[in-house]
């Protein structure tokens, strides 16, 4: 049982937003598709859920057939559920209305009208929405509102959960404090979350695994400490890690650098890096002195975020983000030199 | 003021006051003839414009049918087109030596009458139907589709979403179009003045009027306790209407979404076919219908034989036509021009400076709209009859028109107005203009287009308009509207329809003009 996507691809007019992807995710895995706008990972979600009918390709959910040449699935036969980014609430109906809606619908008529308001119950009770059964949609804070789709989309059980950047509609704040409970629902429900994101701490912080996607194809796929500590493309560096990328030369796995003097050991890197000639350094990698140790670089802009500084340096023509501990406090104008640690 | 008099003779009683007048006409049975005929019909025609402007409009919003513009464009045709010329053309179409009777006697059923209530039904139906779409249609497109998503992921199959989901999300707009389009009933005059006279169904609108024509010793009290009893119903759907719009405010501020929402496959050519079919046979036909008999004469065989142009000979020479065109223009324009100078006014000040004078005398300019326009013109009577010089001129007409357009004037201009930050002005001040200057360099080139584009409503409905010239007209100021009115009733029934097309195809040009207009500005 698990969740097999084939050859996908969803072609326009104009652009091919989803472009041959082939993934395939083991039963009860919290997967997030992370990338920037418009490259294809909304499109994605909506094609397994039946909103979208892909041109080609297959979608399988265990022995069940999604998507198949011509055939697609009505959404509604599909053993899944959905969390939007708007919330999706029904603004005529009260917040156990919206939990019970999925359980009177056809699909769950075997069930008894005590299993079902049992069901109900256990749904409000993980959500926390014991107080506001009764209350309307325009009458729910942001959080609220996203607690009843939560609420909605875990009542019947699904095999598939899937999100839609549920948390960007919130402040950042409730952003953190909501990442923990869809990880605990995620843990009791047991069912397999596709999470869709363009909120690189977000994929970190949840997933089991990530897929990276770009113009339509999967970048890199693995688990959130590969992402981050391995980047096999360049795009995964910068927009997972945040990498710098210094320009130099190789020579077999010496890199150095464009000063020509510094020099970066490029065992293990993948060869787009090689072929690109850049270093990926992440921001906290790099460490500030002014013992001419390193590349030198000027401090352009600073800012305080209690635990840690960032701080812009120039260096030569390029401009390198530096995470750097409250201790070393240089100032804006300052000439400093970058050394790369080791771990 | 002209309402509260009008509420004072409807209890005036010689000289006393008293319920007698209500009482008198209780007791006749014209007048619960009257009452019981305007529910019936308003009630009908409500339901078929419901029926079908919710349908088009659901079928327009959601569906994949093509030719989406032409069937919007035909649906609110009836909108600009008067009451009157789209029951005169249908009484072409039903005409008894018409073809369409001639067939369906042929076959050996009786003719069908459009001078009957069946007919009154229909020609407020088709009145109705553009309120209901337009008050719908907004209103579907924008249920956001992330709502439909969620119940299809709850396991809903689309229908059962559309009623589950959608339906119950536009159902205020759709009561809320209802009761606009009953108001419309209940206040059309005109409909049941063409084809309610001669049959004999008394409706309270013409009921007013007979009373008021008929210049009974204490006929005037009487036309306005009936008037009363109208307005209390109009008021009474007036403030129900308003409830239901609050209630579906919420989305206001939600975009609308275009996007087809269901395919409809191999059923889409079937569908789109049967609402054009309609609308064409519905709005088109009829005034196509009359078009071609005002250029007929006689009964000959064919259309060529008997083309003539005789009926427009008629109406472009005939003095009294030509003076009533003359008489309808000036009316229109002078009101068009006070209605933008005070309304425009009025407009500014209810958006920048907020206060109860000004919501009170918005109320009132909305009050005299939402009542009929039988009511506003007996009041009218009373009200300026006392000062000289006015009673028996166009200018009171003009007063008439000004009082019943100048809402939809300070609505346009509210919009226009409020369109316009206020910080605009302020930097004007700051560069050191004036208040006038301001105006003129800032606010009037900005407001032009918005406010134009209501005043021509209004001009549309000042030179179409005939409740309140039926009554306030004297000799020398008829209307437009009262000459046709006058020819159909007086039997000069080509002539009217011709002076009717002449008007169809001037309302016409003057939309392609503006539409035009507006293309190559907005290409600028």
């Amino acid at each position: 049982m698990s969740l097999l996507i084939k050859e996908v691809s969803q072609i326009y007019d104009t652009a091919t937003a989803v472009d041959d992807i082939s993934v395939e995710i083991q039963d009860g895995e919290f997967i997030a598709i992370l990338g920037p706008s418009g490259c294809g990972k909304t499109t994605l979600l909506r094609i397994i859920a039946g909103f979208i009918h892909a041109t080609r390709g297959t979608v399988l959910s265990g022995d069940e057939v999604f998507t198949r040449n011509k055939f697609h699935m009505p959404v509604n036969a599909r053993d899944l559920s959905m969390v939007f980014q708007s919330f999706a609430l029904w603004p005529h109906m009260t917040v156990r209305e919206h939990i019970e809606y999925p359980l009177q619908s056809k699909r769950q008529s075997h069930l008894s009208a005590d299993e079902k308001k049992a069901m109900v119950d256990e749904a409000i009770r993980s959500t926390g929405l014991e107080k506001l059964q009764t209350r309307l949609p325009g009458e729910l804070s942001g959080g609220q509102k996203q607690r009843v789709s939560l609420a909605r989309a875990i009542v019947s059980k699904p095999k598939l959960l899937l999100m839609d950047e549920p948390l960007s509609a919130l402040d950042a704040e409730l952003k953190i404090s909501m990442r923990k409970e869809i990880k605990d629902i995620h843990t009791m429900t047991k069912s397999t979350i596709i999470y869709v994101t363009h909120d690189q701490s977000e994929a970190l912080s949840m997933a089991d695994r990530i897929i990276i996607m770009k113009d339509g194809k999967i970048e890199q796929m693995g688990t959130p400490k590969e992402i981050y500590e391995q980047p096999q493309t360049i795009f995964a560096a910068t927009f997972v890690s945040k990498c710098n990328l210094v320009k130099g030369t190789y020579n077999g796995d010496d890199f150095t650098a464009y000063d020509g003097v510094t020099k970066y050991d490029g065992a293990g890197l993948p060869v787009c890096f090689k072929e690109a000639n850049v270093y990926p350094v992440r921001p906290e990698d790099f460490t500030m002195n002014n013992t001419k140790d390193g590349i030198v670089g000027v401090i352009t802009n600073k800012q305080y975020n209690g635990r840690e500084i960032h701080y812009k340096v120039e260096c030569d023509s390029d401009f390198f983000t530096v995470y750097s501990d409250v201790l070393a406090d240089f100032a804006i104008g300052d000439t400093i030199y970058l050394k790369k640690e080791t771990k | 003021m002209p309402l509260a008099r009008l509420l004072y003779m409807s209890f005036q009683v010689g000289d006393q006051l008293g319920f007698d007048n209500y009482i008198t006409l209780f007791q006749q049975e014209r007048t619960i003839l009257a009452i019981k005929n305007t529910l019936q019909i308003s009630v009908l025609s409500t339901l078929f414009a419901t029926i079908f402007g919710a349908s088009i409009a659901y079928i327009v919003a959601y569906t994949d049918v093509q030719y989406k513009k032409l069937i919007e464009v035909l649906t609110i045709c009836p909108t600009v087109i008067p009451s009157y010329i789209i029951t005169l053309s249908w009484s072409t179409v039903f005409s008894r030596k018409g073809s369409l009777n001639a067939y369906i006697t042929s076959k050996g059923l009786e003719a069908l009458n459009v001078y009957s209530m069946w007919g009154i039904v229909l020609a407020l139906s088709i009145c109705g139907i553009p309120i209901v779409y337009l008050m719908t249609i907004n209103t579907l497109r924008k249920i956001p589709r992330d709502l439909e998503f969620a119940s299809l992921t709850s396991g809903y199959s689309v229908a059962n979403t559309m009623f589950k989901i959608n339906l119950k999300q536009a159902i205020p707009s759709i009561i809320g179009g209802g009761i606009l389009a009953f108001l419309g009933s209940i206040d059309n005059f005109s409909v049941p003045a063409f084809l309610g006279t001669s049959a004999g169904i008394p409706v309270l609108s013409t009921y007013i009027y007979e009373k008021v024509i008929g210049f009974g010793p204490s006929s005037f009290n009487l036309a306005a306790a009936l008037s009363v009893m109208l307005s209390v119903i109009a008021l009474s759907g007036t403030v129900l209407q308003t409830k239901f719009v609050r209630k579906s405010s919420a989305m206001e501020s939600v975009k609308e979404d275009y996007s087809v929402r269901i395919y409809l496959g191999p059923f889409r050519w079937f569908v789109q076919t049967l609402v054009l079919g309609i609308l064409l046979l519905v709005n088109v036909a009829p005034l196509v219908t009359m078009l071609m008999s005002s250029v007929q004469d006689g009964y000959g065989d064919t259309f060529f034989d008997n083309f003539t142009l005789s009926n427009y000979e008629y109406v472009f020479t005939n003095a009294g036509v030509r003076t009533s065109v003359i008489n309808s223009l000036t009316l229109a324009i002078s009101a068009c021009i006070i209605c933008i100078i005070v309304g425009t006014a009025v407009a500014y000040m209810k958006v920048r400076h907020d206060g109860k004078t000004i919501r009170f005398i918005e109320q009132g300019i909305a009050f005299t709209y939402a009542v009929p326009g039988i009511v506003v013109a007996l009041s009218m009577i009373f009200h300026w009859a006392l000062i000289p010089n006015i009673y028996g001129t166009s200018r009171i007409l003009l007063i008439a028109y000004v009082t019943r357009y100048l809402i939809l004037q300070v609505k346009g201009s509210v919009v226009a107005v409020s369109s316009v930050e206020e910080s605009l002005e302020e930097a004007s001040m700051v560069c050191g203009m004036n208040k006038l200057k301001m105006w003129i360099r800032i606010l009037i080139p900005l407001l032009t287009k918005q406010v134009l584009a209501s005043s021509f409503l209004i001009f549309i409905g000042a030179m179409t308009e005939l409740s309140l010239s039926s009554i306030l007209a004297a000799a020398g100021s008829k209307t437009i509207g009262l000459t046709i009115f006058a020819l159909q009733q007086g039997g000069a029934y080509n002539s009217s329809i011709a002076l009717s097309s002449v008007m169809v195809l001037s309302i016409l040009a003057a939309y392609i003009v503006s539409h035009l207009v507006n293309r190559q500005r907005s290409r600028k």
